[in-house]
């Protein structure tokens, strides 16, 4: 009986902790979006691919979006050099001249797929989500181990004469070469 | 019996009270090392420019506001999973648990059938050292576990020798694999064969996300194991994976039954390869399996297989996949000899328009088989026989509203033995907000009648059953799937199967003999399966499951069934598993599970059992992982499936192993 009591206990006890947890667990999506505006510090695109004058870094969205305003908040906060970082979302390829930055999700306009070898070796660091299917930028955002991680394909990178810094491939779970 | 669940509940709370003693200084640890201090932020690495908050900002609430985590803190951010939404099978409104890639790694097991212990809606029960049975809402044991259909990678497992699986053939490396779909109850339209009663879908990791060197070992009572994999890029979209894995297990102790000397040595082998880009994708794949066992000299098992698949994505909303395999096996045991070889080809075809998600396909699984029985008189006639299952499937998701589906599917189905089958299921999913899903169905399934069901004579007190019909159920689902809160998830789903021409063995004359598989019974089942997952804290999950079955069959017209375990096969009434999760230190990881068993409701009876087990893991650096596991730690010995000519006893191992990746 005892025994039972102290069972019980227990487990009130367990039941009780996440009551008074203040941080409520937190998405992939909310993670996701926080990473990729602040992939821009640690990419350095030639520089004709850089914003002109005091214009701010573009992060586009091109097809489904799955991160609704999450992307504007992670952006705002965002300051690189000096400069500022917009939000631009877009159906297809059509329209992506001045990303730096381009989530690539399958949409209306284009598949996934597609949508990457329309921009070719452009200098845009493409971003794609496992979520999404198979086709993969340079960074392939996965859920690892409970955290979001990422794939990096540094060789795209070399081809699309963009660098990437080592703090953030040693982030990666795996770097294509 | 008595005396065993109580030896187990006081085990137990001893356990319990051993790890809630070793939470507590372990806490404040973990949640220091969660709280990263804020080195890296602001410093100034290779190209890397210095991070600025902007301090104007106004902070968001949490969860949302993560702007002041530097990306080394984002990285180890513990998140929710979405591993659901991998795979679009996964939407199907069913009663599905997904297993993923580090449940497994951190439950210890070392086999996949250990691992599917993980699974709440499935029961496991060990017969051999290398053999299982395992079954989702009953009908398990060695001849009645018929109604399951397992896939790796996509290729389809059970044999039509009797329906069943072969587990002690299949031993893939399970760092590699990336997830396992269980599915509790007829899987749908969109599923092969044989998914009668529940699906298991292991989807091993793409090539592309095996890259570099591993090596693992485990030593300790009852098995050791070694596995090693190497991957790597051709080019900038190919790539490829060797592996190869070793496992010695020592027999298990006897049973009322025979010693089986069931002691076992395997080893498996193979690659996969991964490679297209854009509208293509391709994945070309392969495995070599031997293993060896000591009942008589000769035993041995052997079998190889092949796959390739192409996915083409022909625009949007529409893409295409075909897929073909070929798969072969041989095993001599105690003077039996049985192989198979299987070619299965299949394709379909996803298309989107408007409301509409239409997939289409169709496959054929053609059989070759011998079986040549120097046991005892129990022979197939003929020895050796060709067999195909033809199919053809269409299901349309319609979205009647944005939260509300209405899922229709139909597969034809034509097997050599019972010409054509219709298999309608039917589906409601409403979506009641982003986090609730409520579903409904109502589903159709038939088990093809096995070699054994039609062919097996033994003259003259068993002539073969030309007109053995399929085993037919219509299931009633229903269930709940959501997150309650953001840090629990849940899933509760009831079902009522109604099955009939269940096999039964009886007499055909006034005499006791000769006697002839028939299709006797009928009745129905019923459960509820639940589980939920809890992230308490950021450093500790725990997961709890439960399931309840209850039967009630009946013969047709007080006629008798002789072998009742055959066909309804021997399962507990109810089953609870339970896990613990804790990242003591973000290097030291400690993970427990209990399981507790009711009774087999069939004599011979196996008692209820609770068992427990664990593993804790430490990452000595990045690359080197040393891990002590456990299993059935509480006993030294339980029975599991008291098959009278087979089932041996699971006996506690305890063992240490490490896993190298460069």
């Amino acid at each position: 009986m005892r025994r039972l009591k102290f069972i019980l206990l227990t487990g009130l006890v367990a039941a009780l902790v996440p009551l008074g947890s203040a941080r409520a667990q937190i998405s992939d999506t909310d993670v996701k979006a926080a990473f990729l505006p602040r992939f821009a510090r640690y990419v350095t695109w030639p520089p004709a691919a850089m914003p002109k004058g005091d214009d701010p870094y573009v992060l586009c969205v091109i097809g489904t979006d799955p991160f609704g305003g999450l992307l504007e908040q992670a952006a705002r906060s965002q300051s690189i050099d000096g400069r500022r970082m917009t939000v631009r979302r877009m159906d297809s390829t059509a329209g992506s001249n001045g990303c730096q930055i381009a989530f690539v999700s399958g949409g209306r306009g284009e598949s996934t797929g597609q949508a990457l070898a329309q921009l070719g070796n452009r200098p845009v660091l493409t971003v794609t989500d496992s979520n999404q299917g198979g086709a993969r930028g340079i960074i392939h955002f996965v859920v690892s181990g409970g955290r979001v991680r990422f794939y990096i394909d540094q060789a795209a990178a070399e081809r699309k004469k963009m660098a990437i810094s080592s703090r953030l491939l040693a982030l990666a779970v795996g770097v294509h070469q | 019996m008595r005396a065993r669940l109580s030896g187990g509940a006081h085990a137990l709370t001893c356990t319990l009270a051993l790890a809630v003693a070793a939470f507590a200084p372990a806490r404040a640890e973990a949640k220091a090392a969660f709280r990263l201090p804020e080195q890296g932020v602001g410093e100034q690495a290779d190209g890397a420019r210095p991070e600025v908050s902007d301090a104007s900002t106004p902070s968001a609430e949490a969860p949302g506001d993560l702007s002041n985590l530097s990306i080394e803190q984002l990285a180890n951010l513990p998140v929710r999973s979405a591993a659901k939404r991998e795979q679009p099978l996964s939407e199907v409104p069913a009663a599905l648990y997904v297993i993923t890639s580090d449940d497994i790694q951190n439950s210890g097991a070392t086999s996949l059938p250990e691992a599917l212990r993980l699974a709440p809606n499935l029961n496991v029960q060990q017969v051999t050292a290398s053999q299982y049975s395992i079954s989702a809402r009953g009908f398990n044991g060695v001849q009645a576990g018929n109604k399951l259909l397992v896939l790796i990678d996509g290729r389809s497992i059970y044999t039509p020798l009797g329906d069943s699986v072969l587990w002690e053939l299949h031993q893939p490396l399970l760092e590699d694999v990336q997830q396992v779909e269980v599915i509790s109850g007829p899987g749908g339209t969109l599923y092969g064969p044989n998914a009668v009663n529940g699906v298991v879908n292991v989807t091993t990791k793409s090539a592309q996300d095996t890259l570099g060197g591993f090596v693992r070992g485990t030593a300790g009572t009852g098995e050791r194991t070694a596995a090693a994999r190497y991957g790597f890029a051709l080019g900038p979209s190919a790539a490829v994976r060797l592996y190869a894995d070793w496992q010695d297990r020592e027999g298990l102790p006897v049973a009322a039954g025979i010693d089986q000397n069931d002691s076992y040595r395997g080893w498996q082998a193979g690659f996969r390869s991964d490679f297209g880009g854009a509208a293509d994708q391709f994945t070309v794949q392969g495995d070599l399996f031997h293993a060896t066992d000591d009942l008589i000299a000769g035993d041995r098992a052997s079998a190889h297989n092949l796959l390739g698949r192409w996915t083409h994505t022909i625009s949007p909303n529409a893409s295409f996949q075909f897929q073909s395999d070929y798969d072969w096996y041989r095993r001599d045991v105690t003077l039996v000899r049985d192989s198979l070889t299987t070619f299965e080809n299949e394709a379909q075809l996803n298309l989107t328009a408007g409301p509409h998600q239409i997939v289409a396909g169709g496959g054929i699984r053609l059989t070759k088989d011998l079986f040549i029985n120097g046991l005892n008189g129990f022979q197939l006639n003929p020895q050796s026989r060709r067999l195909a299952v033809y199919n053809a499937f269409a299901q349309d998701r319609f979205a009647l509203t944005d939260k509300l589906a209405l899922i229709a599917g139909v597969k034809f189905e034509r097997s050599s033995f019972v010409g054509w089958q219709v298999l309608p299921n039917l589906r409601v999913a409403y979506q009641a907000s982003p986090r609730t899903l409520l579903w409904a169905a109502v589903s159709r399934a038939v088990r093809t009648p096995s070699r054994i069901d039609r062919e097996l004579e033994f003259e003259p007190i068993l002539p073969p059953s030309v007109d053995f019909k399929a085993e037919k159920v219509v299931a009633v689902e229903a269930g709940y799937r959501g997150e309650p809160s953001s840090w629990l998830s849940l899933s509760v789903n009831a079902f009522y199967n109604f099955y009939t021409d269940l096999r039964t063995t009886e007499s055909i004359t006034p005499a006791l003999f000769p006697v002839e598989l028939l299709n006797g019974r009928r009745g129905n089942s019923y459960g509820i399966e639940a589980w939920a997952k809890a992230q308490v804290t950021p450093w500790w999950r725990l997961s709890l499951g439960a399931t309840t079955l209850h039967k009630n069959f009946h013969m047709e017209d007080d006629r008798v069934d002789f072998q009742p375990r055959n066909s309804l096969g021997a399962d507990p009434h109810w089953q609870v598993v339970g896990s613990s999760e804790m990242d003591l230190t973000p290097r030291l990881k400690l993970t427990l599970d209990v399981r507790g068993v009711g009774a087999l409701d069939l004599d011979p009876r196996v008692p209820g059992y609770v068992e427990a087990g664990g593993q804790l893991g430490y990452d000595l650096t990045d690359r080197v992982e040393l891990f002590v596991a456990a299993r059935n730690l509480l006993h030294g010995t339980h029975a599991e499936n008291g098959d009278p000519g087979n089932a041996q006893l699971a006996k506690r191992s305890i063992y240490a192993g490490t896993r190298l990746r460069f």
